[in-house]
C-alpha cells in the first residue's frame, strides 16, 4: 500500500522535475510544496536549532533548483531532494561548530529557547498548558540527547527513527552500505537510550 | 555463547526486527535469562517511542514564497548568464552591437574630421576643372601624346580632390578630362604658349601663389596643383541659387558659349566662354549680382574667347 502510494508521490514529482529542467521556475514551487515539511524537520532535527533549519532548508532548495538538471532520476527525487539537506546540515554543523570553538560561544545556549519558541506554535492547539511545558522539556532533553550523537549516527537516527524512512531509503539518501546503516543505527539508538536514561532518569 | 556486551549491541536491530533468525533466536534466549538486557530492550523500546512522537515543527510563515523568491532570483541570474555567455543565443547580438557602435563611431569621426577640414581649407579653394586646362596647356603642348598628361591630370586633380574630402565619382572625373581634351584643342593653335611655353607657365604660378595664400600653404599642397582648381572670378552671394541663374542670364545676353554649370558642395561653378570685348561689361553687370571677391581674367586682348570660371558662393 506505501508502495503503491511512494510509487505515485515519485511520479508526480517527476512531472515537476522535468518542468522544471525545461525552464518552467513555476513547477519548483510544487515541489517545495511537497517537501518543504519534511526538509525543515530533517534539518531541525539534524541542526537542533530552528532558525538555523530554515536556513538550510532554504539553501537546500535553491541549491536542489541550481542543480535540477544534473538530476536523472535514477533515485527518487525525494532521496536526491533529502540527501541535499542532510549534505547542506552536516555542512552548517560543521560551520557552526568551527565557529564555537574559535569564538567560545555555543549554539547549544541559545538552541534551547529558539527550540523551545518553534516546538510552541506546535503545540497551540494542546489545550493544557501544563502538558504542554512538560512535553516541551521532555522534546527539549531528548533534542539535546540526539545532539549529542556524531553527524553519521545522528543522520541515520534522525532519517529512521524520527522520519521513519526504510533501511533502503536511508542507503540511497546517505548512500552508504545497508551493514552501515544499521550498525551506525545500533550505535545511535543505545547511545540515546544512554543519553536519556541519564538526563530523564526513569524512562 | 555471546555475552551481554554483544546481545546489547544487536538489541536496537531486535527492535526492528532486522536481524537475522539465528541472531534473533540468539537475543531472544539471552533476555530470557538476562533482567539487565531485558531492562535495556525495555528503556531502548521507549526510547524509540519518544523519539518517534517528537513533534514535526511547521514552516514559517511565507517559507515557501521566500524559497520561490530565491529561486526565481537565481532562475534569472542563470538567464541572464545564459544570454550573455552562451554561444549563438547571445554572440551574435553583441556582435551586431559591436559592429553598430564601429559604424556610428566612424561616422562621428568622419564628421568631425570634415569640419575641421573645412576650417583648414576654405571652401574656395576646390576650383572648378576647368582651370586645370588653362595653367596646364603649354605641358600638353610640350607632350607628344596628350593622352598621357590628361590621364596624369585626372590623377591630379583625383589626388586633390581626395584630400579635400570631397569625393568625386568616377564619372565627373572622367567627364572632366573630356573637358580639358575638347577645350584644349583649339588653344594649341595659339602662337603665344608655342612661343614661350615655360615662361606662361611660370607666371600662372606666381598668380595663383598670390592669390591663395596663406590657406593653400596650410594645407600643404603642392601649389601648382592648387592653382590648376582655382577659379577666375568668385561671388559671394546671398542665395547661390538665384545668383547662378543671374549669371547664366548674363552670360547668354553678352553672348557667352560653351556654358557649363555644376554645383556641388554648396556651391555653384559657371565655365563659359566669352568674347574678349564683352567682358568688361560682363564684369559690371556681374557686380550686381553679387560680391565680387577674386578676380582673375586673363588680361591678354589678343585673345578672341576668354575662358571664364565663376565661382558662386554663399555669403
Amino acid at each position: 500500500m506505501s508502495n503503491i502510494t511512494e510509487a505515485r508521490t515519485e511520479d508526480e514529482d517527476l512531472k515537476y522535475v522535468i518542468f522544471c529542467q525545461k525552464g518552467e521556475t513555476d513547477a519548483f514551487e510544487m515541489l517545495v510544496e511537497r517537501h518543504q515539511k519534511k526538509m525543515l524537520n530533517i534539518a531541525f532535527r539534524m541542526m537542533g536549532n530552528y532558525d538555523e533549519a530554515c536556513d538550510v532548508t532554504q539553501e537546500a532548495f535553491v541549491s536542489a533548483y541550481k542543480s535540477i538538471k544534473k538530476f536523472k532520476a535514477e533515485a527518487k527525487f525525494s532521496t536526491w531532494l533529502y540527501r541535499i539537506v542532510v549534505n547542506y546540515s552536516k555542512n552548517r554543523l560543521k560551520q557552526l561548530n568551527a565557529l564555537t570553538k574559535r569564538e567560545g560561544i555555543s549554539i547549544d545556549d541559545i538552541q534551547e529557547v529558539r527550540t523551545g519558541a518553534a516546538l510552541n506554535q506546535s503545540f497551540i492547539s494542546n489545550s493544557n498548558p501544563g502538558m504542554q511545558m512538560e512535553m516541551r522539556e521532555r522534546e527539549a532533553h531528548i533534542q539535546k540527547c540526539i545532539n549529542s550523537l556524531d553527524e553519521g549516527y545522528r543522520e541515520v537516527l534522525v532519517l529512521r527513527d524520527i522520519q521513519g524512512f526504510s533501511y533502503e531509503e536511508i542507503k540511497d539518501i546517505l548512500k552508504i552500505p545497508d551493514g552501515t546503516v544499521k550498525s551506525r543505527l545500533s550505535r545511535a539508538r543505545n547511545s540515546l537510550k544512554d543519553c536519556l536514561t541519564k538526563v530523564i532518569g526513569d524512562l | 555463547m555471546k555475552n551481554c556486551d554483544d546481545i546489547k549491541n544487536s538489541l536496537p536491530l531486535y527492535l526492528d526486527n532486522s536481524l537475522t533468525e539465528a541472531d534473533k533466536k540468539t537475543v531472544e534466549e539471552h533476555i530470557k535469562t538476562c533482567p539487565d538486557c531485558t531492562e535495556a530492550l525495555t528503556q531502548l523500546s521507549k526510547t524509540k517511542k519518544m523519539v518517534s512522537s517528537l513533534t514535526d515543527v511547521n514552516p514559517p510563515p511565507w517559507f515557501k514564497q521566500k524559497i520561490m523568491a530565491r529561486v526565481r532570483e537565481e532562475a534569472e541570474k542563470k538567464s541572464f548568464v545564459q544570454k550573455l555567455f552562451y554561444p549563438l543565443q547571445i554572440k551574435i547580438p553583441i556582435q551586431v552591437f559591436a559592429t553598430v557602435c564601429i559604424a556610428v563611431l566612424a561616422v562621428y569621426i568622419y564628421r568631425t574630421g570634415e569640419e575641421q577640414m573645412k576650417e583648414v581649407v576654405p571652401s574656395s579653394l576646390p576650383a572648378p576643372v576647368m582651370e586645370v586646362q588653362k595653367s596646364q596647356l603649354p605641358e600638353q603642348k610640350l607632350e607628344s601624346s596628350t593622352g598621357k598628361v590628361i590621364q596624369k591630370e585626372e590623377q591630379l586633380a583625383q589626388k586633390e580632390e581626395t584630400r579635400r574630402e570631397i569625393i568625386p565619382s568616377p564619372a565627373t572625373t572622367a567627364d572632366a578630362a573630356k573637358d580639358i581634351k575638347r577645350q584644349a584643342t583649339p588653344d594649341f593653335k595659339t602662337d603665344r604658349y608655342e612661343s614661350a611655353p615655360a615662361a606662361e607657365s611660370e607666371l600662372e604660378k606666381k598668380k595663383s601663389e598670390h592669390i591663395m595664400g596663406a590657406a593653400v600653404k596650410a594645407s600643404g599642397a603642392p601649389q601648382a596643383q592648387s592653382s590648376m582648381m582655382k577659379p577666375n572670378i568668385l561671388l559671394k552671394v546671398s542665395d547661390i541659387y538665384i545668383a547662378a541663374e543671374e549669371v547664366e542670364k548674363l552670360l547668354t545676353k553678352y553672348e557667352a558659349t560653351n556654358i557649363d554649370k555644376q554645383m556641388k558642395n554648396g556651391k555653384t561653378i559657371i565655365t563659359a566662354e566669352l568674347k574678349n570685348q564683352k567682358i568688361r561689361n560682363f564684369m559690371e553687370n556681374l557686380k550686381t549680382v553679387g560680391q565680387i571677391r577674386e578676380e582673375n581674367i586673363p588680361s591678354d586682348n589678343t585673345e578672341e574667347n576668354i575662358t571664364l570660371t565663376i565661382e558662386i558662393l554663399k555669403q
